[in-house]
């Protein structure tokens, strides 16, 4: 049987598709401003490069804050329980899901099952957020991408405490005019974001096996500053971006 | 080249300043070390330890021999030794909003890791709650009721929006009697009311030493700042009723005396004369009072630490208890927002004063709500400029320092020009 | 339902309700809180009308709050400060918490109004010496009352009133119990306009529409089928926000019962008996389901929206609290912990008085459901 999930995000869109109980392939484009027509797109490319006719999808579905707009899925699943399904598939032992997008952040707690016991989000504030390191990422003038490997030569990160992340981008650019080091400033930026997002965590008593998933899961420098905030290993899978889209697929299969 | 001595001046000013504060300050650091190594094995002496709200009556506790220990003046020392971001941050993990009383949140949290600078507080043998600061302390103490699983005594002081209601006075008056009898139970013994008088004379006594220190930077220059108060703060708050606050503060009210008779001002060239208003942002004390004199403005009073012998004109001296009711229902944060303002004019009048710094306080809603109102009212009356700074008391993550930083140097324009156009006519 | 149009009406513009009232001669006395006790303004001929938040944008509030005080106060002092309120005669204002205790005075300082009475009730609930002070204050209160309005206030009037809010009550805790036993029968939203607009209908009419409405229903009761959802309890303070009733339907559940200043607590426990009416009230509010801005003990609440979970059966507790209202937030973890020892999970939710996006809601609240 071959199923499909669609994760239509704020920043990007992703689809999965799944057949026989194995991933086949995923995709992610940028959303931009039709939710509805990214959702579209990124299903009829997946399906052109995997070689499958849409006649062939059982069951669709959909996920992600544009979930409600995808015209051809079967069922709408909150991104939550999506990302919940799709870190179990990945690995049953995960317990804990940091979710970590462009414009919100969400912890996750388990059972054995798979099942959401518990969770927490952050969509009110930037700061523990992919915007939170766009926005520092122009303050420094350094390429976002490079954020991570950057943040690993730090010697002493600097220390960032504003809350808010229109204040704390002055912080870094007193930083900057006070001659600080760009590694031990993106260091103490990841320290800073990690410190947001695990303290969501702490609330929810998270255990082992922790997984990172979204986006700023690529990045290195706030995997491990997370790790260091929350003294848990954190784990990132290959296909941490698309997470959410592989447990929609995952969910569709038991779709009547 | 004419400046070269002026700059030699201000350092040596500088130095000796820092000396004498220093010398003072040992004392007052020997005097809360001994006080809190004394609360801290407590059980090994075999007396009882008491946590107490701030505006709570420490009166029956001392007279009962029992050691009154302050969780907010805790939360202050963690907010001054920068430790609160941390325990605040533990706080959250443990489910309590980031919104809530950074002092509340650092000792719901430090009760739980043994943190802060000084290892933690000591188990209460019992909780004294008195509201007349705010409500928030109620949900505190609860919380560390829950926590320690100790006697509380709830100390309800109703709220005074116009004045001292007949009804108010029976229901306190009759609280104080339950107060008696709470201890008398906890402690298993009976209160020895001659000793309760004498305690009470001390008190009182001691809140007028400290109103006559306080006093004295109504003179020009001020001999001491009100960074300085916050820092002499402690004893009247901790120990009132004890001998040793007569001690320290006679003390105290002498050096100063002594300076006012010399001329020798807490900064070398006070121009600018501010009041300050709210708890402190104690993790910025030593930047704020550096920042301030940098523009030759000296804090020379404020409404916080003047809290503390704000109402002896309530208190009876020959019936202390009694008297205690209203002393401890009508005092400044348990008044109306109009009758604060009023107190904050007689203080712009009596230390001369040439603006106000009100810093504006997400901790503590009672103190900072209505500060807008009240900077109207200064304005309108005195017209004077007010700052408004918003920081928190102990968290340091609201503090943003080049935001305040550009705040007090765009109002310090505005006082200068003021006072200059004032000196033109 | 038909029977609740009215409800409805004068939810849309309370404050047109309000001055038809008053065009008809009646004396409006705006107030806050549920610990407000009603039965001696009404007692004084004077209509009790609650006061929220606009709902609107904050505008003139901004110069007397900071962004830190809820905004319940900030939206209510926008309303007084934009006029929408001047058809009131009077403002009453028990203590309830630090930032209303502070509205009082900003209001009166800056709301111009015929009068502005505080009743500074006790906030300890569970001893004699609050007993003896909530009873003087309560006749202090009356005294008051009568003064600005002029009027006199006999006991056989209090008994009246004791009598008509017992009514109210007692209906209000019947339609609770008819949505527990078979939630499908009224709609969340519905049962909401109702609780909410009973705080700002004519009391005397009141004791008519409600009967109404529990008749309509107690016929459906007999047809309906069996609720097969999820069964939800919220707890939290003022709930100004029916949409959430409608987003956690659509998400599969119901919500059976509520522990909200704005439900339950507004209506559990009734006046008994007693001599004197005004300790008859005064007993009322000493033993009504406790509010976190007041003491009655340090595990009371706890155990109590334990004891509704269960007796509702309730697959899950939802929090639903303002942002900085600093009673309920200090609370929150203790009864968590309460529900998460005995298995029951919850979702903790804050908000502002305009709410978040739908999207953002029904993310939390299908999650949620979900789980049970």
């Amino acid at each position: 049987m071959i199923t499909a999930g669609i994760d239509i995000g704020s920043i990007t869109t992703k689809a999965a598709v799944m057949a026989e109980g194995k991933i086949r392939g995923t995709r992610v484009i940028f959303t931009g401003y039709n939710a509805e027509q990214a959702g579209t797109n990124v299903y009829e490319e997946l399906l052109k490069e995997l070689g499958i006719e849409k006649s062939d999808v059982r069951r669709v579905v959909s996920t992600g804050y544009g979930r409600n707009s995808v015209k051809f899925m079967d069922k709408a699943m909150t991104e939550i329980i999506c990302h919940g399904v799709g870190a179990h598939y990945l690995n049953p032992r995960v317990r804990s899901v940091i979710d970590i997008g462009g414009q919100d952040s969400k912890a996750i707690v388990l059972d054995e099952k798979g099942k959401v016991k518990n969770f927490a989000m952050n969509d009110k504030c930037a700061a523990g957020t992919g915007r939170f390191l766009e926005v520092m990422a122009r303050a420094l003038e350094v390429d976002l991408d490079g954020f991570g490997a950057l943040s690993l030569r730090a010697s002493d990160p600097s220390r960032i405490s504003s809350l808010c992340t229109v204040f704390a981008e002055s912080e870094v650019i007193s930083l900057i005019s006070k001659g600080e080091k760009r590694e031990n400033i993106i260091a103490g930026i990841h320290e800073s974001i990690a410190a947001r997002v695990a303290a969501m965590a702490n609330r929810l008593r998270i255990a082992p096996l922790v997984v990172m998933t979204g986006g700023v899961a690529k990045n290195i420098g706030v995997v491990k500053a997370i790790e260091r905030k929350i003294g848990m290993a954190v784990e990132v899978s290959e296909y941490a971006q698309v997470n959410g889209a592989i447990g929609a697929a995952f969910l569709a299969t038991s779709l009547k | 080249m004419n400046k070269m001595p002026e700059i030699l001046l201000f350092f040596l000013a500088k130095i000796k300043k820092i000396a004498l504060h220093f010398k003072k300050k040992k004392k007052m650091k020997e005097i809360m070390m001994v006080y809190y190594m004394e609360a801290k094995s407590a059980r090994i002496s075999g007396r009882k330890v008491a946590w107490i709200t701030s505006g709570g009556p420490v009166e029956p506790l001392i007279a009962m021999d029992v050691i009154p220990v302050y969780p907010e003046n805790h939360g202050a020392m963690i907010g001054a030794s920068k430790m609160g971001t941390d325990l605040c941050e533990k706080s959250e993990s443990m489910g309590y909003s980031s919104d809530l009383c950074s002092y509340a949140r650092s000792d719901i949290a430090c009760a739980t890791v043994n943190g802060g600078p000084i290892g933690g507080l000591p188990r209460p043998d019992m909780l004294i709650c008195c509201n007349n600061i705010c409500g928030t302390v109620l949900k505190w103490y609860e919380v560390q009721a829950r926590y320690f699983n100790v006697p509380l005594f709830i100390f309800d002081t109703p709220f005074c929006h116009v004045g001292y209601a007949e009804e108010a006075r029976r229901y306190v008056r009759r609280q104080l009697d339950e107060y008696v009898l709470f201890l008398e139970k906890t402690c298993g013994r009976k209160m020895d009311s001659d000793h309760l008088k004498a305690v009470g004379k001390l008190s009182l006594e001691g809140q007028r030493l400290w109103q006559a220190v306080l006093a004295t930077t109504a003179n020009s220059p001020a001999p001491m700042t009100a960074f300085d108060a916050f820092y002499h703060l402690a004893l009247i708050v901790t120990l009132r009723g004890t001998p040793l606050v007569i001690d320290y503060y006679t003390q105290l009210l002498e050096k100063m005396k002594d300076r006012v008779a010399r001329g020798i001002g807490a900064i070398p060239n006070e121009k600018y004369r501010l009041l300050w208003d709210n708890i402190p942002i104690w993790p910025r004390t030593r930047w704020l009072s550096e920042k301030l004199a940098s523009h030759n403005a000296c804090l020379v009073a404020d409404t916080y630490t003047s809290a503390w012998c704000g109402t002896t004109k309530y208190i009876d001296e020959n019936n202390f208890f009694d008297s205690m009711a209203e002393a401890y229902t009508r005092i400044y944060l348990n008044i109306g927002v109009d009758e604060m303002a009023h107190i904050v004019l007689e203080m712009v009048d009596k230390y001369k004063v040439d603006g106000i710094v009100m810093h504006s306080n997400r901790s503590c809603k009672p103190y900072s709500l209505g500060q807008y109102d009240i900077q109207k009212i200064v304005e309108k009356e005195r017209g004077i400029p007010c700052l408004m700074i918003e920081a928190d008391m102990v968290d340091e993550r609201s503090f943003s320092e080049s935001q305040v930083s550009t705040r007090i140097d765009a109002f310090m324009e505005i006082v200068k020009q003021r006072k200059g156009s004032q000196a033109a006519d | 339902m038909k029977q609740c149009d009215e409800f409805y009406e004068i939810l849309k513009d309370p404050g047109s309700y309000g001055r038809k009232m008053k065009e008809q001669g009646r004396k409006i006395v705006g107030y806050f809180c549920s610990y407000t006790p009603e039965e001696i303004i009404y007692a004084a001929g004077a209509h009790p009308f609650r006061i929220f938040a606009t709902g609107g944008n904050i505008h003139f509030a901004d110069a007397h709050f900071q962004s830190y005080c809820c905004s319940l106060v900030r939206g209510a002092l926008e309303g007084a400060l934009a006029g929408n309120l001047d058809f009131l005669d009077g403002a009453v204002f028990p203590h309830t918490c630090d930032s209303i205790q502070r509205l009082s005075d900003i209001w009166r300082m800056n709301v111009k109004g015929p009068f502005h009475v505080d009743v500074v009730l006790p906030v300890k609930l569970d001893t004699e010496s609050a007993r003896a002070y909530m009873i003087d204050i309560l006749k202090k209160f009356g005294n008051d009352l009568a003064s600005h309005l002029r009027v006199q206030i006999t006991d056989d009037k209090l008994k009246n009133a004791i009598k008509t809010f017992n009514t109210i009550r007692g209906s209000l805790k019947r339609l609770y119990e008819l949505k527990a036993e078979n939630p499908g029968i009224i709609s969340g939203s519905d049962l909401y306009a109702i609780v909410k607009a009973s705080m700002m209908m004519d009391r005397d009419h009141l004791t008519e529409a409600l009967p109404a409405v529990i008749e309509e229903l107690e016929k459906k009761k007999g047809n309906a089928e069996l609720y097969a959802g999820k069964r939800i309890v919220l707890a939290g303070g003022v709930c100004n926000h029916p949409d959430i009733y409608r987003i956690i339907e659509e998400a599969g559940a119901a919500v059976v019962w509520d522990d909200f200043c704005t439900g339950s607590r507004y209506f559990e426990e009734s006046v008994k008996d007693n001599a004197d009416p005004i300790a008859a009230i005064a007993g009322r509010y000493m033993n009504r389901p406790v509010c976190p801005a007041k003491h009655a003990g340090i595990f009371t609440r706890g155990e109590n929206l334990l004891r509704i979970a269960k007796e509702k059966g309730a697959g899950g507790v939802v929090f639903f609290f303002l942002k900085f209202c600093d009673p309920h937030a200090f609370d929150y973890p203790y009864m968590k912990e309460f529900l998460d020892r005995e298995g029951i999970p919850s979702m903790m939710f804050e908000v502002e008085d305009q709410l978040p996006s739908e999207g953002q809601l029904r993310t939390r609240f299908e999650t949620f459901v979900d789980m049970l």
